[in-house]
């Protein structure tokens, strides 16, 4: 720390504890919303219990000394190149997620809820997995359309009888999580290749550098153990007589999460393999190594299952490996996460998660579902034509903020074209009402101010335990008033802090 | 070690040294610009663009290489090497491929590495050419340079002794190896001439190579052909000779495939101890007789076979010679 950011920090300060200290102050541009539940603030402007601590620190900051580290975070990660690829029209450029330095927290009790929703439905969805590529059961019971599933780009049929290790398909997850008035609930499960952990990494590393003694008193639950804890839970997927040889599977450097896969391979000690890397002889999969080929036991792909086997999947992929499916099905190789994962987290399918949970599990969702009208039905259909101006519609397959329909920010030429294209594919479409997203205080251009965020925890299945990192990638809609937190379409992120039992409740 | 990973790490220590060998280059001869007549300017960068590998600037009607390098500007000559990201041997191009290739390698290398690389990358895309034109260009090959032995300094310090740091070496070394073979080539071919015709000085080749205040400690203030060419190819203990490279190449091999070091050799092991009786005993004898060159250009196709046999032994080699037995 400079000297003057000493001197900043003990100057005189406000009572933070009391009403009103939003929008007063250091927190004069900050306005509490009663529309939207405040992380930082109760309605009548005090702070609330759990952020007594940091608004109290932030009230003693002057703007430069935050304007000052925060610049100080985006330097490092553009120096140590913690970025994401964006393919313009005609080269790709290397940027940085922006991050905001004032983290976001909560209580022991508050994660303790979303944790053991998480292990809930992620339990669930391997069993429905298990159940589409076997049984059939919660087909035939009604609990799922089975056109909706049999139908879903995302179903394999290779996957079919197919005996997944452990029957855990799904062993790498990130849930997004929002929190309205009404509390937590899922937004979206990202089944197939999640990504944004390492950014969760990096953003605790700097917040630890930003503000030592701050974290420090906070009593913080670490996350750190995320790296080892991925290789651990790779390695439980099979049995082997010495120790597994994992390989993480990209599609290269030009893919915007390329960073992450370099940054997790190198963190487990793992190979960071493209699909040139390895060839499969005789059904075994094998890595070239300088002094020959080497055979690979676990393979933690971060490919798309169209482009895993040009043999099995789409012939024209040059990103996969092929033979790689014939390996698979042989038991030779594991793939993390399994093939076919992703009709799991289709949109539309997202709508019937709690009706699987009580099917499977016999349990009430811990967690609950955004409302969601499913186009392909008349009635989701109609509704949705009939309040585009009022609704976020998706396209099922869809993902990174993209192809979507914000209907209040939208012009009418916009809706109008949108709902010709509902028209024409209404099973393409999912509509959810624009929901009422939390506020964390933010440190946007030289102010404390509130912005809509999110949080996408990561989760972990071995084969005889959940893991899930006490924190999360917590992503920010930088802009004023704006609901889209994807990195690609402008959102940040910040660090959010998973304190131990014993801080203040609200 | 993953064949692609080496192959990326070879090729970054090839575009580190290249960028390194053409900064050193532009020094020397960017500092002359200040007193040295023009036409031994016009053969210096005669001599640049041939041991780069580079035809002369096209000059529609000037069909003599050596009128059109007379012709030719040193602005856009110089430009050409430093910021022309076409140009395969400008540093800018070098820096950003081996940056590309190290990309690739983050698994395997120290973050301080990669952001000693990074901020020199960062350092050079924001350089202002035209603004270091104007206020000294030799200043800005030499900052280069320091960069570069700053990265070399963090490699050193960071890396540990394992086959990604030794395959980094081998791609700086047969860069090294071949470059120095062509300057030497292009410095006795075409940068001496008979009578008063403009020539370059041996002096400024050894400066060239780091080696004129050493050459001059340990030989002698005069400075003749044979002795400096000599000095250039067989001194064991100076780092930019062509008897240090291979041998630190040799040292190399055997740490990268012990097996292929024993007899029967293997196919690099046995172009190397080749490369190594060539440069002990062919080039620049220590006479002061002009030689024909011959020798040099023997030993920068030997090396080029050598790249080749790298790639084909431990990159690129065909799957059933790489089935475990």
């Amino acid at each position: 720390m400079t000297a003057s950011r000493h001197a900043s920090f003990d100057r005189a300060y406000p009572d933070v504890s009391q009403p009103g200290v939003a929008g007063s102050g250091g927190f004069a541009r900050y306005e509490v919303d009663a529309r939207f539940y405040d992380e930082m603030f109760r309605e009548d402007g005090a702070l609330r219990g759990v952020s007594r601590r940091l608004g109290t620190a932030l009230s003693r900051a002057s703007p430069e000394d935050l304007a000052q580290l925060q610049e100080g975070v985006a330097r490092r990660f553009i120096h140590e190149g913690i970025t994401f690829t964006v393919i313009g029209a005609d080269e790709a450029s290397e940027q940085i997620i922006p991050i905001d330095c004032v983290p976001r927290l909560l209580t022991a009790d508050e994660w303790d809820h979303i944790d053991r929703g998480l292990r809930q439905r992620l339990t669930a969805l391997n069993l429905f997995l298990r159940d589409i590529y076997h049984d059939g059961r919660s087909l035939r019971d009604g609990i799922v359309p089975p056109d909706l599933v049999l139908g879903c780009p995302q179903y394999r049929v290779e996957m079919r009888g197919l005996q997944v290790p452990n029957d855990i398909y799904v062993s790498v997850c990130g849930t997004d999580v929002v929190r309205t008035h009404a509390g937590f609930a899922v937004l979206e499960d990202n089944l197939r290749v999640p990504s944004g952990v390492s950014y969760m990494l990096a953003c605790r590393v700097a917040m630890k550098q930003a503000f030592p003694r701050l974290y420090r008193a906070h009593n913080v639950r670490e996350i750190a153990r995320y790296p080892e804890q991925l290789y651990a839970t790779l390695a439980s997927l099979g049995s082997w007589a010495g120790t597994p040889r994992v390989a993480v599977l990209s599609p290269g450097r030009y893919n915007s999460a390329y960073y992450e896969h370099a940054f997790l391979a190198g963190e487990m000690g793992a190979d960071l393999v493209e699909g040139r890397d390895l060839v499969v002889h005789d059904g075994i999969v094998y890595a070239r190594t300088v002094t020959g080929l080497r055979r690979i036991d676990v393979i933690y792909r971060r490919v798309d299952d169209d482009f895993l086997d040009p043999v099995t999947f789409r012939s024209d992929s040059l990103l996969g490996v092929p033979g790689l499916f014939h390996a698979y099905r042989a038991g030779n190789v594991v793939i993390a996460n399994a093939p076919g994962t992703g009709v799991a987290d289709d949109k539309a399918v997202y709508a019937y998660v709690p009706d699987l949970i009580r099917y499977f599990l016999d349990e009430e969702p811990i967690l609950a579902n955004v409302e969601t009208h499913l186009c392909r039905t008349r009635e989701g259909l109609a509704y949705t034509l009939d309040n585009l101006e009022r609704l976020v519609v998706k396209e099922v397959g869809g993902s990174g903020g993209y192809g979507m329909l914000v209907g209040p920010h939208s012009t009418a030429a916009e809706r109008d074209r949108y709902a010709a294209r509902l028209r024409s594919h209404p099973d393409n479409f999912i509509s959810q009402p624009v929901l009422d997203l939390s506020r964390a205080m933010c440190f946007v251009e030289g102010n404390l101010e509130p912005r809509h965020v999110d949080v996408r925890p990561f989760v972990l299945r071995g084969r005889s335990d959940t893991w899930i990192a006490p924190g999360g990638l917590c992503r920010v809609a930088l802009r004023r008033g704006g609901l889209v937190v994807n990195s690609s379409q402008g959102g940040g992120c910040k660090d959010l802090w998973v304190l131990r039992d014993g801080q203040v409740p609200d | 070690m993953l064949a692609r990973a080496a192959a990326d790490f070879y090729w970054m220590g090839r575009y580190f040294e290249r960028a390194e060998h053409t900064a050193r280059l532009l020094r020397y001869q960017l500092a002359r610009l200040v007193d040295t007549p023009a036409g031994e300017l016009a053969v210096g960068w005669r001599v640049i663009y041939r041991a780069l590998g580079q035809s002369a600037p096209i000059t529609p009607t000037v069909t003599d290489e050596a009128e059109s390098f007379l012709l030719a500007d040193a602005y856009t000559l110089a430009a050409s090497l430093v910021e022309e990201t076409t140009n395969p041997d400008s540093i800018i191009r070098c820096w950003t491929t081996a940056r590309d290739n190290a990309k690739q390698l983050r698994p395997w290398l120290p973050v301080r590495v990669w952001t000693c690389l990074n901020q020199g990358f960062f350092w050079l895309r924001d350089c202002d050419f035209p603004a270091a034109w104007a206020t000294g260009p030799a200043a800005l090959a030499g900052e280069a340079i320091d960069r570069l032995r700053l990265l070399a300094g963090v490699v050193e310090a960071r890396m540990p002794r394992d086959d990604a740091w030794r395959f980094l070496e081998l791609g700086r070394f047969v860069e090294r190896l071949q470059h120095q073979a062509a300057l030497l080539d292009a410095w006795d071919r075409i940068g001496q001439a008979p009578g008063d015709a403009p020539s370059l000085s041996w002096a400024g080749l050894l400066r060239v190579c780091a080696a004129h205040e050493f050459y001059c400690r340990t030989h002698s203030m005069v400075i003749r052909r044979g002795p400096a060419l000599a000095f250039l190819a067989r001194n064991p203990e100076l780092p930019q000779s062509l008897c240090f490279a291979v041998h630190r190449i040799e040292q190399l091999l055997a740490g990268i495939d012990p097996r292929g070091a024993r007899y029967p050799l293997a196919a690099p092991h046995r172009m190397v101890l080749r490369l190594s009786a060539t440069v002990e005993t062919d080039p620049a004898s220590e006479n002061d007789a002009e030689g024909d060159g011959g020798s040099f250009e023997a030993l920068l196709t030997d090396s080029r076979a050598l790249h080749g046999i790298t790639v084909s032994t431990y990159f690129d080699y065909p799957v059933e010679a790489g089935l475990p037995s």
